[in-house]
């Protein structure tokens, strides 16, 4: 325990929420700051309940902590009121273990979860005094480091970072930490520590590469201004997660935060191939984890935290090939200890629907669907095999076993999408009501009734996607269509039964710009920042006007990034990354699904995306078909 | 089946967590030391414990009390050993005592606590406040407004301050207060009174509260005390009135 912290009672006493910045959890780690070689201070730039959730972190907190030679501690965003109170009192950001100043540490790794962060990376860096420019620091400043899905395309933010560090982060940070003690112990220049990490796999640094662009403002080239570092950065992955360290002491918080139980990831990647999924694309191919093993993991983590709860973590847990066995041998055990089972969205079916009554209160609890669009064509077009059958089908076998809450998840601005789609919306969350009432009759119902809410959000096209090509909507049609949405519920006979949600359009653009942008946004981001932007994912703070004008200031036109028809051989910006995925091969599936045809998902047949250069996983076993 | 009346500190940081988030962390930690509590019947079980009074965020203690009923166990030794095995070393079990059949539960049974006070370094009033202090708690009536569910209404905090002791050396003073369902006396509102009727004002968070115990209430004969809810010493027993 740490009794030495960085605020003093009466400003802790003055904020909301203190034990944010306190430190000193269950299972958090302190070390001897002079025992060790390399102090790494890990950062999640949002609120720490938020950012406490993230099991990447608690992966490699507890991964880095395992090393003799280096202390791992935790930063988050600090929130509205205590980044006022830093300020205003000169106190620099420290981290949540040693309470020592960030700007102390060797290292600073940011996770890159969602594009509306980043203007809370410039907060943490400016908040520990750390230079914001990359080409401003010196061995004085931590080396400033980004992992996370948003580094596949980290051209937004490239002045900010020193290194990124693309793919799985269990591979190669021990090769980062060695070059870095021998560099510092011969008296390397920062410059030439960061060449020498360059040449490793899955480290790029951004400051060496060099990018041209057309006159069109598209990408004319991006090439490495060293010989020796690769043209194209290759992600880095784990080969066999069964052999992966997996934190089964995570950090148990005093306060309630989002994901508040022990997560146990079975599986990474995914079979699905949703067009509009990054996350289906990035960590393919599907790797499954040993049964035997995770039931090791559930129980160690539930007896190291005490948690009352546990959660299975993957894309498609419904594709885990032995989840019956798992989820028995979860049921057995938490029901001795009195635990609770979260099931992560299932598909809806027999077994699920039999697993979800053993473990949740039927009355209580609401199913889930998610066709992401209104019709067959459409469903096509993305690639979710979820048909209305499906829904409809899964829903009256629900509705039997007591359920009568429903809810069905949408995007609008897909590509090739007609009123038609938007309208059948509507009509699917109609048909899941006359299901209801055709399937539980009056004198069953006990006063009870269907309850059914439907969302949309507005689709945002994202790298490495096959709808990387697509343009993206701009505002006013998202507003639109959201508009037909809410009139095709409307003029649904069971409308009264039907509850309408959708997403702010003004931040799905923002997102969009950042998805797609390239290395002029930096500039904007930097500048937005300094004119008060900061935690952009927080719709009370999340100023659109600002940023509308600073794109202005900068001569950055925003809808070159969004609603731009991108040409099939356009260079973009992500490409100097690979996935694993080929460019041919998304473009391919972009094609596909302009035709309006669906494509096999990973067990059915291989569609040659490339993952299988890494030779493990789903691409290694015989296929049914 | 067992019920245990637990004594604990809170010391350093643990002091910020709220009492809810210690009650959290509590069930965790009960978890974590595998002791076989009781949990209560119904769809989401809970186990059965409670807390003999909130201490404020900010404060620290040596005299913290839950009541929790257990299934089974060893010893009480085996399950202080558990228990402190899984703390964190800012919360500590002092002591366990098991409860006799209908004995009160502390939430009930609380009827004093002793607390110790100071001023925060950064926020120390710019006037000798031990000597006012001592002026002021010797006065008849303690008159102070004090907030209620339907506004404010006037008391006497005169016949709630069962004892003090004021050390000028070290600028603190230990106070027993009234604690119990039918009145309690906080440190805030006492000093807070305090400061007005010197026609100044008390900055805000700037009292350092230590909670050194919590009080019950005892009779012997005609002899009406209080005393700590854990004890072996007869000298921290407070005799009201004969």
């Amino acid at each position: 325990m740490n009794f030495n912290l960085a605020l003093p009672d009466d400003i802790l006493l003055s904020i909301e929420k203190p034990e944010r910045y306190i430190g000193n959890e269950v299972n958090s780690v302190t070390k001897d700051k002079n025992a060790v070689d390399i102090r790494f201070a890990m950062c999640f730039p949002d609120v720490y309940e938020i950012g406490m959730s993230h099991l990447g972190i608690q992966i490699l907190y507890g991964m880095f902590n395992s090393y003799e030679d280096v202390w791992c501690e935790r930063v988050y965003s600090p929130w509205i009121d205590m980044d006022q109170v830093l300020r205003k009192e000169d106190i620099p950001l420290f981290a949540l273990e040693s309470q020592d100043p960030v700007k102390d540490f060797d290292f600073l790794g940011f996770t890159l979860q969602y594009e509306m962060c980043y203007t809370n990376i410039l907060q943490i860096l400016d908040l520990s005094k750390i230079a914001l420019l990359s080409k401003d620091r010196t061995w004085d400043d931590p080396i400033v480091i980004g992992g996370g899905p948003c580094t596949y395309n980290p051209e937004p933010i490239t002045d900010f970072f020193d290194i990124f560090y693309i793919g799985e982060g269990e591979t190669k940070y021990r090769e980062i930490f060695d070059i870095y003690k021998k560099a510092r112990k011969n008296g390397m220049s920062r410059i030439d520590f960061l060449h020498e990490c360059a040449k490793l796999q899955g480290i790029y640094v951004p400051a060496f590469y060099e990018v041209k662009y057309k006159e069109d403002g598209t990408i004319l080239s991006m090439l490495p201004i060293f010989d020796d570092i690769p043209k194209v950065i290759d992600k880095e992955m784990c080969l066999d997660l069964n052999k992966t360290f997996y934190p089964t002491k995570p950090v148990v918080p005093y306060i309630k935060i989002t994901q508040d139980r022990v997560v146990l990831e079975i599986m990474r990647g995914c079979i699905r191939g949703c067009r509009f999924c990054q996350a289906g694309q990035l960590y393919k191919p599907l790797r499954e984890k040993d049964v035997e093993h995770l039931k090791e993991l559930a129980i160690e983590a539930l007896n190291n935290t005490g948690y009352e709860e546990i959660s299975l973590s993957s894309l498609s847990s419904s594709d885990y090939t032995a989840l019956p066995e798992l989820i028995d041998f979860l049921i057995k055990s938490c029901n001795e200890k009195k635990v609770n089972i979260s099931l992560p969205s299932l598909r809806i079916d027999a077994f699920s629907l039999d697993v979800m009554s053993k473990v949740q209160d039927v009355k209580k609890s609401s199913l889930t669907f998610a066709p992401e669009a209104g019709t067959q064509r459409m469903r096509d077009v993305i690639n979710k095999g979820l048909t209305e059958e499906d829904i409809l089908h899964g829903s009256h076998e629900a509705f039997l076993g007591g359920w009568n809450k429903v809810k069905l998840y949408f995007m609008l601005g897909l590509p090739t999408e007609t009123d038609e789609d938007i309208l059948g919306i509507g009509d699917i969350a109609n048909k899941v009501a006359v299901e209801y009432f055709e399937t539980v009759p009056k004198e069953k119902r006990n006063g009870r009734t269907i309850d059914i809410v439907a969302s949309t959000s507005f689709f945002v096209p994202k790298p490495f996607t096959p709808f990387q090509w697509a343009p993206m909507n701009t505002k006013e049609e998202f507003l639109e269509k959201a508009n037909k949405t809410r009139k095709g519920i409307m003029s649904q006979l069971n409308q009264k039964h039907i509850k309408y949600n959708w997403h702010e359009a003004d931040a799905s653009m923002m997102e969009g710009v950042l998805a797609r942008g390239d290395r002029r946004l930096n500039e904007v981001i930097l500048k937005a920042y300094k004119k008060g932007c900061i935690f952009d994912a927080w719709g009370e703070y999340f100023k659109f006007d600002v940023w509308m004008d600073t794109f202005k200031e900068c001569g950055v036109d925003p809808f070159f990034y969004t609603t731009r028809i991108r040409e099939e051989d356009e260079i973009f910006p992500w490409d100097i990354l690979c996935p694993g995925v080929t460019k041919a091969f998304l473009l391919r599936e972009w094609k596909t699904a302009l035709s309006g045809k669906k494509s096999s998902n990973c067990r059915q047949q291989c569609l040659g995306c490339g993952a299988a250069s890494y030779g493990v996983g789903i691409c290694m076993k015989e296929r049914k078909a | 089946m067992n019920k245990l009346r637990l004594k604990f500190s809170k010391h350093g940081p643990i002091k910020f967590i709220g009492h809810l988030d210690v009650m959290r962390y509590f069930q965790k930690a009960i978890r974590r030391a595998e002791i076989d509590i009781k949990y209560s019947e119904g769809y989401s079980p809970h186990q059965v414990i409670s807390f003999a009074q909130p201490l404020s965020v900010g404060a620290t203690s040596d005299g913290e009390y839950m009541d929790m009923t257990v299934n089974s166990m060893i010893s009480i030794s085996d399950v202080m050993n558990r228990l402190n095995t899984v703390m964190n070393e800012g919360i500590e079990i002092l002591a366990i005592r098991e409860l006799s059949e209908g004995e009160e539960k502390a939430m009930t049974a609380a009827y004093a606590a002793k607390y110790r006070i100071r001023f925060r370094e950064r926020l120390k009033p710019d006037f000798d406040w031990i000597d006012e202090f001592e002026r002021y708690l010797s006065k008849d009536k303690l008159p102070a407004m004090k907030k209620t569910k339907s506004g404010e209404k006037e008391i006497d905090m005169k016949p709630l301050i069962f004892d003090y002791s004021l050390n000028k050396e070290e600028e603190s003073v230990e106070l027993l207060l009234s604690m119990s369902s039918a009145a309690t006396l906080k440190p805030a509102l006492l000093f807070g009174a305090f400061f007005s009727s010197l026609g100044k004002e008390i900055k805000t968070n700037a009292l350092e509260v230590h909670r050194i115990d919590i009080y019950k209430y005892c009779e012997e004969g005609d002899v009406h005390y209080i005393e700590p809810f854990i004890t072996d010493d007869i000298n921290t027993r407070f005799i009201l009135n004969g």
